[in-house]
């Protein structure tokens, strides 16, 4: 893998998140990982964003959020058996209390896609810059309303 | 449960199918020892053995004087030579080329090949000069003389023309089970992408450009919104437009094309394989038209099921692999193999390959375990998981990847997910570290249902519980070459030097996975290299797979250079008259008997 400095792109779409979720109390997230992709055996060591995705949901689990407060639907991604995914889906049904909860339930979904992320990286050892092939080594993510 | 003692029993014979495949076959015995050189016709060709050189304990492998003599003649021949002429004219340059993108934008996931096959029957009867019965496939994927007709439950849509050769017409000719000896040429024509088959409206790919200089897309939307696409008319032949003309142009390599103005053309498949069986299909063409004949028959092949949940089903057909006994017939009676994508490998990885299905509870309700949940969870773990060869030093390279995941949508209603699938490959070329790396992924299957069961307190096996089960299971036998100066192998060696086009100073004892993994475990021998020629090229099986078009003369020298390899393993009739005589035995390997 060639590793060179370049750009990172690692992108929350929070701002379009924000305003809204300061008025409502339940809502949907689309949670999307975009990676390189590649051949399962030639290009080995590549980061997966299915991998990146599965990492993400479970540490969504451990972040604590209230019981029954969210549902993650439509997980998601990579196109073959033999291919290294360079895309991972879910969705998440938020429900709060309140706006603030609400906010809360969305920045704790953002942070969690992040570290699934951050952790697909760094277990194949990538950073920001990395590129392989030309194209970007690390896993990306966005956080999106439904 | 039948299904997974199944595939325990599919196992445990695939392990021993890997220990035992390299020993040859259980066929006749080898006929005596070739002759020398040519013989002068009409003398038949007498039954032929494999050359007899001692196995070779080195990388590089000992040519016998025969193969270097029939290398030499073949090439030196005036209907090979008109061949070449033929291949090196602008015109049949341009031909694959159009070919290429004509072909290469039919969709032609694996196991939905039939829309590619169609079109390559009807190139091969329409356009080609190919004879009803010398196309020996059919738009059913029935195969004749094959004991394998399905695989995975699907019909296999290879498309195969035959060169036929002579010997089937000689005297005391050999075959096994009424089949006559035949040399197999193949390169598959299925693809990874798009996952699913588009439907009959609109069966295309486009094919995009973009200035080679520019970066390479980064996400699907970026590459959707390359505007720049080669041209097709109503009847599928390719518009001569301006981008045509810069699609076209091709350059030494990579710098060159950056420096040029060269183009990108982006669309799946293009690199794997679709380069590779263009030239494929172009040997077959000139091998009509200038009328070459073999001795034994050449089959010429696209083939179906290389990649993805292909499982090889092409290959399955035509060597009549059985995957519950880890068995081959070799029903057709094929004595070499040689493989149009690769690059020289003589070992195979094998692979294990999983869909595991994760479900609901039987009855599902709030505040239950979650089938999405239970495959993240396997997922995350299998994410963590080292392989033998990122563990110890000197183990041999094996690699993971989930590739595919997917769920049902919750029913109108409802937020249950009612399951989701998971597929994961495992690949090494030794069984030792396959069955590791498979011991270290297959508990997690479980452990992740295990999990979030756990994190509701249901039981397993419960109403309440989530369970998995395996909906498919695929297998690439995996087989370490034995004889590095076997037929196939000393044919594409030789054929390289003599050609002058592809010389390796030692074989690759690296190990790849390829259609040549089905040949090679019954003991048929076989060797791959690519033919396709480009300046550059990346994105193999992602959204993003390119080429930059390369030296057309690369693919002429290389399509000479695979025909010699047939020849001087079919044998062949020279334009003098002379015979060159077959280099391999008439009766191929197999590892169990047409029933």
């Amino acid at each position: 893998m060639k590793k060179t400095i370049g750009s990172f792109l690692c992108v929350a779409v929070l701002g379009a998140i924000g305003a809204p979720a300061l008025a409502q109390t339940s809502g949907g997230l689309v949670v999307e990982f975009q990676g390189p992709g590649g051949h399962s055996n030639g290009n080995y060591g590549r980061t997966s964003a299915l991998h990146a995705a599965g990492r993400s949901l479970i540490l969504l689990q451990k972040a604590g959020l209230p019981p029954g407060s969210y549902t993650v639907s439509a997980l998601q991604g990579g196109n073959s058996v033999n291919s290294i995914a360079s895309d991972g889906h879910y969705e998440v049904a938020l429900t709060a209390a309140d706006p603030t909860a609400y906010e809360g339930l969305v920045a704790q979904v953002t942070a969690a896609a992040k570290a699934g992320a951050d952790a697909e990286n760094a277990f194949r050892g990538v950073k920001e810059g990395d590129l392989t092939a030309g194209a970007p080594a690390t896993i990306r993510y966005t956080v999106t309303p439904k | 449960m039948a299904e997974r003692l199944s595939n325990l029993r599919l196992l445990f014979l695939a392990s021993a199918l890997v220990l035992t495949a390299c020993g040859g076959s259980d066929n006749d015995p080898p006929p005596a020892p070739p002759p020398g050189g040519e013989v002068e016709p009409p003398a038949p060709p007498p039954p032929p053995p494999p050359p007899a050189p001692p196995p070779s304990s080195s990388n590089v492998p000992t040519i016998s004087p025969e193969v270097v003599a029939a290398a030499e003649k073949i090439t030196s021949d005036a209907q090979v030579a008109a061949v070449v002429q033929d291949l090196l004219t602008p015109e049949n340059a341009k031909g694959r080329f159009n070919q290429h993108m004509e072909l290469v934008r039919i969709a032609s996931p694996s196991r939905y090949e039939y829309r590619m096959a169609a079109e390559i029957h009807r190139r091969m009867a329409g356009e080609w000069g190919f004879s009803p019965d010398e196309v020996k496939t059919s738009a059913d994927g029935n195969l004749p003389g094959s004991d394998v007709q399905i695989v995975d439950g699907m019909p296999v849509y290879n498309a195969c023309v035959e060169i036929k050769g002579s010997y089937s017409s000689t005297p005391g000719a050999q075959s096994y089970n009424g089949q006559f000896p035949k040399v197999l040429v193949e390169s598959h024509i299925d693809v990874v992408n798009p996952e699913v088959l588009p439907p009959d409206s609109n069966p295309y790919q486009p094919i995009r450009l973009q200035p080679i200089s520019q970066p390479i897309v980064t996400l699907p939307s970026e590459l959707d919104m390359i505007a720049d696409q080669l041209a097709f008319d109503a009847g599928g032949r390719i518009v001569e437009d301006s981008n045509y003309a810069q699609a076209s142009r091709w350059f030494k390599d990579a710098n060159a094309a950056r420096d040029g103005g060269g183009v990108r053309r982006y669309v799946p498949g293009i690199g794997d394989a679709m380069g590779n069986t263009t030239g494929v299909m172009t040997l077959a063409q000139m091998m009509k038209k200038h009328n070459i004949k073999p001795v034994y028959d050449i089959w010429i092949c696209g083939t179906a099921g290389e990649e993805g949940k292909g499982n090889l089903a092409g290959m399955k057909q035509l060597y009549g692999y059985d995957q519950d006994r880890g068995t081959g017939t070799n029903p057709l009676n094929f004595v070499t193999n040689f493989g149009n994508e690769g690059g020289g490998s003589i070992n195979f990885l094998g692979s294990y390959r999983f869909e595991m299905k994760y479900k609901a509870p039987a009855t599902p309700g709030p505040n239950q375990p979650s089938a999405l949940e239970a495959m993240a969870a396997t997922v995350a773990k299998i994410a963590d998981v080292r392989t033998p060869s990122e563990l110890r030093e000197g183990a041999p390279r094996t690699t993971y990847t989930v590739g595919q995941a997917s769920c049902e949508a919750p029913a109108s209603g409802s937020t249950v997910v009612p399951s989701c699938t998971i597929l994961v490959d495992m690949r090494s070329p030794l069984t030792e570290t396959l069955d590791e790396v498979r011991a270290a992924i297959e508990p997690l299957f479980q452990a992740g249902v295990s999990d979030e069961n756990a994190r509701y307190g249901a039981a397993e096996g419960s109403a309440q519980a989530v369970t998995k089960e395996l909906v498919w299971f695929g297998l690439r036998p995996a087989h370490v070459n034995q004889d590095k100066s076997d037929i196939a192998i000393q044919a594409g060696w030789q054929a390289a030097q003599t050609v002058g086009v592809d010389k390796q100073t030692q074989l690759d004892t690296g190990a790849g996975s390829l259609n040549d993994n089905v040949p090679a475990a019954i003991g048929v021998p076989t060797y791959n290299w690519n033919l396709a020629s480009t300046a550059g090229s990346g994105g193999t099986h992602a959204f993003w797979e390119w080429s930059t078009r390369g030296n057309p003369d690369m693919e002429a020298l290389r399509i000479q250079r695979a025909m010699t390899a047939a020849l001087i393993s079919a044998g062949f009739h020279a334009a003098d008259g002379t015979v060159v005589p077959p280099l391999a035995g008439p009766i191929g390997p197999r590892t169990a008997q047409v029933q």
